[in-house]
């Protein structure tokens, strides 16, 4: 007689602890699931759906401020720290861990216009336009931990005077020159009253300046005369200028990819360039329907937040056309100032109500520590919704957002009058003879030429 | 030209020391060359001969005019003996000039002459230096003399000029930029000359040169600048300042783009990696279980003793050397040693024993001896004395599951199966049921109590159970004179007890207390009467074993009586003989009980097997007839097997013949025949085939399309194709319904007679057939005769298809490579499936990234040697796919 039974090994199926997972063996042959592409796709639009519902950004505002905020800067050396100087010449720093103020830098006569830090995080800069620029010393951690309710105030540990009023501040990554941007580029060391080296090419102020992180000597501006200009320290001297046809408000090199960097621009677009082809963006990102104030990289370099004077806050792919995610609030006023942290997770906005605002990165991301089976999951989820992100049903949960309805009718006329424009155009093509006209793509459109 | 020649003049006059200089290389130079041929043109100062003459001349002489002064000078001395002005036009190799204008030019030389004095005597003066220098030569003479003469003319001209015009004669001077200034100190490189500092009377080479002539070298010198000259670079101003700044812009350019662009195969591997880990270098504080130690401070008075023996010098010093001390250290004497050995065997020894016993008891299965057991157990944890609290929580206990019992009676038959059995009437349910709705009651009972009377019955249970234990124990014969004993012992301490008359309250009023003492007096008179009574009946039971249970029967009587006489008093001998009675009760119902239940389980048990006895009876009757007919059937079967055998084999055949008759009806009819012949089984068709074959002798074999059309002779593709093709487009397409008159309808009567369908219904109905057809004739398929090309829209389909080509991709085979594979862990194996979840960046909450920092990508030329270097990690890096960004660590 022949006895037939399922036998299995001890070893295999004892579990260590009580916490184990049981084991369990599958076979994997596909033969056996034909179901697992529809499963997988059905997983995939209740993931979609799951991170709407999730989908929580606000984390909260920090108020203290009686201004609007002018400028907001982050400690490269604590997460935690975060600066914000406002009109009103008012500088604070926040533990947005805590959201509250634990120090205030009191002394600008006039409004605060650049705000920035050393990369170790030690010394604060900031210039505005009672044309002084102001050295800080930055209180160290243990004070910011300590929960003393009673803020601390410091006094300035430099005062250097300028000409004109300074418009814009930024500090070299790993090294103790920072420069300011007013009537001419300056460039200043921590320990010299006088700047190091001026630059002037145009006439017209200089509204943003932003150092290189991965190459500390090349620097990027732009000036109110539509130009952006290129810097190189080492042979200090203007390296090449670009002039477009709109104002360009802010710049962010990826700190990444040392060669790129974006533009923000007055008619809502921003443009990402390679420093080395100026005559033609690399990408340009629309979304925005008015002005984009303020740019900022994420550390990853994958990601960037603007702020714009429409009321909104927008994360862009750094090769996306179109915004991946919209913040809004209905308090939030035109913003002037974005940043992300630099952990990449966090996203600050201070805005015209004088509100500080913290958003998550990403907006279903579930904050705290996480289980390996949760993060499991999640990734699980991500990877599904990545791989099914361009079929019809996806992409529209994953696309679609609530917008305030101002905002909403603008894009919608921005769509309008660009559409217009783009029929007139072909008409005029139509009815000229062959190739009198040519349509220049959107990349270039904006250029109007590069200066050597 | 005459600026020059007054330069020289005065530069000679100013410094001495030039004077002596041989005027012969002062020519040589360029600069000078040109001024000596003109001063040899002025020179000849003789009487003027015709151009023609000088030609013929120079003919006579073939060195031309610009070879060396000397030759030329000789042949002036030779040719002229006085010397002559040389007019100007002369001097120029075109005649541009009319000799007219020349004459007028010279007239007022003469005119000059007579006014100057002073330059007379300037004259005189050169002309004695001349006489001075006249002595060292000839040549030397000469040329001071036409310096000397040119000089002249010029003040002359000048003084002339003067007077005519009235005018200063600095205004004149333009011609002449030069004038003579006496200066006081010598000419130095501090105190330059005036020709210096104009920009003019530049110093040579050739200037330099001279001081060095004849020394060591000179003509090495002399080669090189010669070669210099001859080359004759010349530098180029500066450009403006404009374009000097966007060359250097431009350079400036080029090189950051240079710097930028090494960084490219760095980004396009971070580009191009499927993830990026932002997540290492992750600094938590405290990383080892020793840093985490070192920091740990001794708080409670334990740690702190611990703390002292483990930081305890001389361990330390130990641990510090060897193990050898840390042994002395730890000494202990024998007789400890041996104590604490037997202390351990003893425990052993007695935790063996217990074990042995638990496993013996676990093994007992009676379920009465476990629950009491457990009774006792729980008696045990009760009758340890416990401290305060914990009988204090014992109690709020209790008091909670009474409370509770009282708010819930969850005992009192409130749950559904309770009420159930109480329908359906306890007396029917057997006998275990029975019991649990005893048990339960009782818990109710135990539960809604007085409080104060809970830890009597407990006591009371106590003693029924020690009761029981006599019981079961001892026979009724000892059971009785005990009790007896009992009682009398009882009684006559409630006789002996002293009642305290209560002082205060109702029963210290005094009728109330001449009451209890009549009564007393009455219950001690029963008691006496009772104890007297007790005595002679445990004498009868000595006596006599025969009249036990009629006096045990007398014995409860009296206890009775004394309960209802001492009610005031609870005594514990009342409600012993109570709890009696009621145990006795209670057994004798149990025993009913199980009477009762014996008999119905013995009734239930008799039906059963009277049942099954009925059943299987009717079984066995049932089957009989079936298991008959069955047989019968099989017999049946059987027999018509072997009856209709041959009837079977008939329609075998026939039913082969139907098999065979389509494909064959075209052939000939002998088969058939044949067919129908045997009625034989399969073997008749192999027969047949044999036959069949043997028959076909004449047989011509069909060519392939005869063949062909046989073997498809039945069905009509075409047709069926057609039909389908029609029925698809009818499908998709639907024909309109046509219009048809529902009777009644639209009409009044039947006078009111229509005369058909309303025009529009007929009108719309074209339309609907118009559409149809033209939307059949726009189908693809509508030319095509053997295709159909369905336009059916799949809805369900078609939400899982992309309208274009999705961005990153190049082609559809890609994209849809893309979503083959699940990438589940139900379809994975749990190794794989972490990295095909993985995301594209992995970064960290809370960890700080810094910028990219640079770093030398092994590109595929020199990439080998590091590599091979790195060894197996990076290989296992690179199959897993996955680049780490290059992060600055801090």
């Amino acid at each position: 007689m022949k006895v037939k039974v399922i036998s299995r090994s001890t070893d295999e199926f004892t579990r260590e602890r009580s916490q184990d997972l049981q084991r369990v063996f599958h076979n994997f042959d596909p033969n056996l699931r034909s179901q697992e592409k529809a499963v997988e796709y059905q997983r995939a639009l209740n993931a979609a759906k799951l991170d709407k519902i999730f989908a929580r950004p606000f984390i909260g505002a920090m108020d203290g401020h009686i201004d609007a905020i002018s400028s907001v800067a982050k400690n490269p050396n604590y997460l935690k720290g975060i600066f914000s100087a406002s009109m009103d010449g008012d500088i604070r720093l926040w533990d947005i861990a805590n959201r509250r103020t634990v120090c205030r830098f009191p002394g600008h006569q006039g409004a605060v216009r650049g705000l920035t830090a050393s990369t170790d995080g030690s010394t604060l800069v900031s210039c505005g336009t009672d044309c002084t620029v102001r050295l800080w010393n930055v209180p160290v951690a243990t004070i910011m931990e300590s929960d003393s309710l009673s803020d601390c105030s410091s006094e300035p540990r430099a005062v250097y005077m300028g000409e004109n009023a300074f418009w814009a501040v930024d500090h070299q990554c790993n090294g103790d020159l920072f420069a300011t941007a007013g009537a001419q580029v300056d460039i200043w060391n921590h320990n010299r009253s006088q700047p190091v080296n001026s630059f002037k090419w145009g006439t017209d102020s200089v509204i943003s300046v932003r150092f290189n992180p991965g190459e500390p000597n090349l620097l990027v501006t732009s000036a109110s005369d539509r130009s952006i200009i290129l810097y190189d320290l080492r042979v200090s001297s203007p390296a090449r200028k670009l002039i477009m046809r709109t104002k360009t408000n802010s710049i962010s090199w990826n700190p990444m990819e040392p060669m790129n960097f974006t533009a923000a621009n007055e008619d809502c677009n921003c443009y990402s360039y390679d420093a080395r082809k100026l005559d033609e963006a690399k990408c340009v990102h629309k979304d925005h329907v008015s002005a984009v104030m303020d740019i900022d990289f994420s550390p990853t370099g994958r990601e960037f937040v603007t702020g714009s004077y429409d009321r909104t806050v927008r994360i862009f792919q750094y090769n996306g056309g179109h915004s991946r995610e919209i913040y809004h609030t209905k308090r939030m006023q035109r913003v002037f100032c974005v940043k992300f942290s630099c952990d990449a997770s966090y996203v600050i906005s201070g805005s015209d109500d004088t509100n500080l605002r913290l958003w998550k990165a990403k907006a279903s991301e579930q904050l705290g520590v996480l289980l390996p089976r949760e993060q499991k999951r999640h990734e699980y989820n991500e990877a599904l919704k990545n791989r099914y992100k361009h079929l019809p049903e996806v992409k529209r949960i994953v696309r679609h957002r609530h917008l305030p309805r101002p905002i909403y009718k603008a894009g919608v006329l921005r769509r309008v009058m660009i559409e217009s424009e783009r029929k007139k155009d072909q008409r005029r093509k139509a009815h000229s003879a062959l190739g009198s006209i040519v349509t220049e793509p959107m990349r270039k459109r904006r250029i109007i030429k590069e200066v050597d | 030209m005459q600026s020059h020649k007054m330069i020289e003049k005065k530069r000679k006059s100013r410094d001495g020391k030039k004077h002596d200089r041989p005027q012969k290389f002062a020519r040589k130079s360029k600069f000078s060359k040109k001024r000596g041929k003109i001063e040899d043109d002025k020179r000849r100062t003789g009487p003027r001969l015709p151009q023609s003459l000088r030609i013929e001349l120079d003919r006579i002489n073939p060195n031309d005019q610009s070879g060396s002064e000397e030759d030329e000078e000789g042949i002036n001395d030779d040719v002229y003996e006085y010397e002559e002005g040389v007019p100007e036009e002369e001097s120029k190799k075109n005649r541009r000039f009319d000799s007219v204008e020349n004459y007028e030019y010279e007239l007022p030389k003469d005119f000059k002459d007579e006014n100057v004095d002073s330059d007379d005597d300037d004259d005189d003066f050169d002309g004695g230096e001349n006489k001075i220098a006249h002595h060292k030569g000839k040549k030397g003479h000469l040329d001071q003399l036409d310096d000397d003469v040119e000089d002249e003319d010029d003040e002359r001209h000048l003084r002339m000029l003067q007077g005519i015009t009235g005018m200063p004669s600095q205004a004149f001077q333009d011609r002449k930029k030069t004038k003579v200034v006496s200066e006081g100190y010598p000419e130095s490189e501090y105190n330059p000359t005036r020709d210096v500092l104009d920009g003019d009377g530049r110093i040579a080479i050739e200037d330099l040169l001279e001081s060095i002539q004849g020394k060591p070298g000179y003509r090495e010198l002399r080669k090189i600048t010669r070669q210099v000259e001859k080359k004759g670079k010349v530098l180029q101003a500066p450009l403006p300042k404009e374009d000097r700044d966007r060359l250097e812009r431009s350079a400036a350019y080029e090189q950051s783009k240079k710097d930028i662009t090494r960084w490219e195969p760095l980004v396009k591997r971070n580009r191009e990696a499927p993830t990026i880990m932002f997540d290492k270098d992750t600094d938590s504080g405290f990383s080892t279980i020793g840093a985490i130690a070192s920091e740990f401070e001794p708080r409670t008075e334990f740690e702190k003793k611990m703390s002292s023996l483990v930081n305890d010098d001389n361990v330390m010093a130990a641990h510090k050397e060897d193990g050898s001390r840390l042994l002395e250290l730890n000494k202990i004497s024998l007789e400890d040693y041996i104590s604490s050995r037997n202390h351990i065997a003893k425990m052993r020894s007695l935790l063996f024993r217990h074990e042995v016993k638990m496993k013996r008891v676990k093994k007992i299965k009676s379920k009465t001896y476990h629950r009491l057991l457990k009774k006792d157990r729980l008696k045990g944890s009760v009758g340890i004395p416990m401290d305060a609290e914990e009988a204090k929580e014992l109690a709020m206990k209790q008091e909670f599951k009474r409370a509770e019992e009282r708010m819930t009676l969850r005992h009192k038959n409130q749950s559904k199966w309770a009420q159930r059995i109480v329908k359906r009437g306890i007396d029917t349910q057997d006998e275990g049921t029975r019991a649990a709705m005893a048990e339960q009651l009782h818990q109710h009972a135990l539960l809604t109590r007085k409080m104060n009377s809970m830890k009597d019955s407990s006591s009371s249970d106590d003693s029924s159970d020690e009761e029981d234990s006599e019981n079961s124990d001892g026979s009724d014969e000892d059971k009785a004179p005990k009790l007896l004993a009992k009682a009398r012992e009882k009684t006559r301490r409630v006789l002996e007890e002293d009642d305290g008359v209560p002082d205060s309250g109702v029963l210290s009023l005094p009728f109330m207390k001449r009451a209890l003492k009549k009564r007393k007096e009455a219950a001690d008179e029963e008691g006496r009467l009772a104890i007297q009574e007790f005595e002679s009946s445990l004498k009868e039971l000595e006596d006599t074993d025969e009249a036990k249970i009629t006096k045990t029967g007398t014995v409860i009587e009296p206890k009775n009586k004394i309960r209802s006489s001492s009610y005031s008093s609870d005594s514990e001998a009342e409600l012993e003989a109570q709890e009696d009675i009621d145990i006795g009760l209670g057994r004798t119902d149990d025993m009913q009980n199980n009477i009762n239940v014996n008999s119905v389980s013995l009734y239930v048990d008799a039906d059963i097997p009277q049942d099954s006895v009925l059943k299987n009876s009717e079984l066995v009757k049932d089957l009989g007839p079936k298991m008959t007919y069955e047989v019968s059937i099989l017999q049946s079967n059987t027999w018509k097997k072997m009856s209709s055998s041959r009837n079977e084999v008939d329609t075998n055949g026939k039913r082969s013949q139907k098999v065979v008759e389509p494909a064959t009806h075209n052939q000939d009819i002998e088969f058939e025949g044949v067919g129908e012949d045997s009625d034989a089984d399969s073997e008749g068709q192999m027969l047949d085939g044999i036959l069949s074959s043997e028959h076909k002798s004449s047989y011509k074999l069909p060519s392939q399309a005869e063949l062909i059309r046989e073997a498809f002779a039945g069905d009509d593709v075409q047709e069926e194709f057609n039909k389908d093709k029609e029925e698809i487009m009818n499908l998709e397409n639907p024909e309109p319904e046509k219009p048809a008159q529902l009777p009644g309808w639209g009409q009044w009567t039947r006078v009111q007679k229509k005369k058909g369908l309303p025009s529009w219904v007929l009108e719309e109905h074209e339309n609907a057939k118009r559409k149809r057809e033209e939307a059949l004739r726009k189908r693809k398929d509508a030319h095509l005769k053997h295709v159909i090309i369905s336009e059916k829209l799949d809805k369900k389909a078609e939400k899982l298809l992309t309208g274009t080509l999705p961005y990153p991709f190049t082609s559809k085979e890609v994209f849809e490579q893309s979503i083959r594979m699940p990438i589940g862990p139900e379809f994975n194996p749990a190794t794989a499936v972490r990295a095909l979840n993985r995301p594209e960046v992995v970064k960290k909450q809370g960890l700080i990234i810094k910028p990219i920092r640079y770093e030398d990508v092994d590109s595929h030329e020199r990439g080998g040697e590091e590599r091979r270097k790195s060894g197996q990690k990076q290989k296992i890096k690179r199959s897993k796919g996955r680049v780490k960004a290059v992060v600055a660590k801090s």
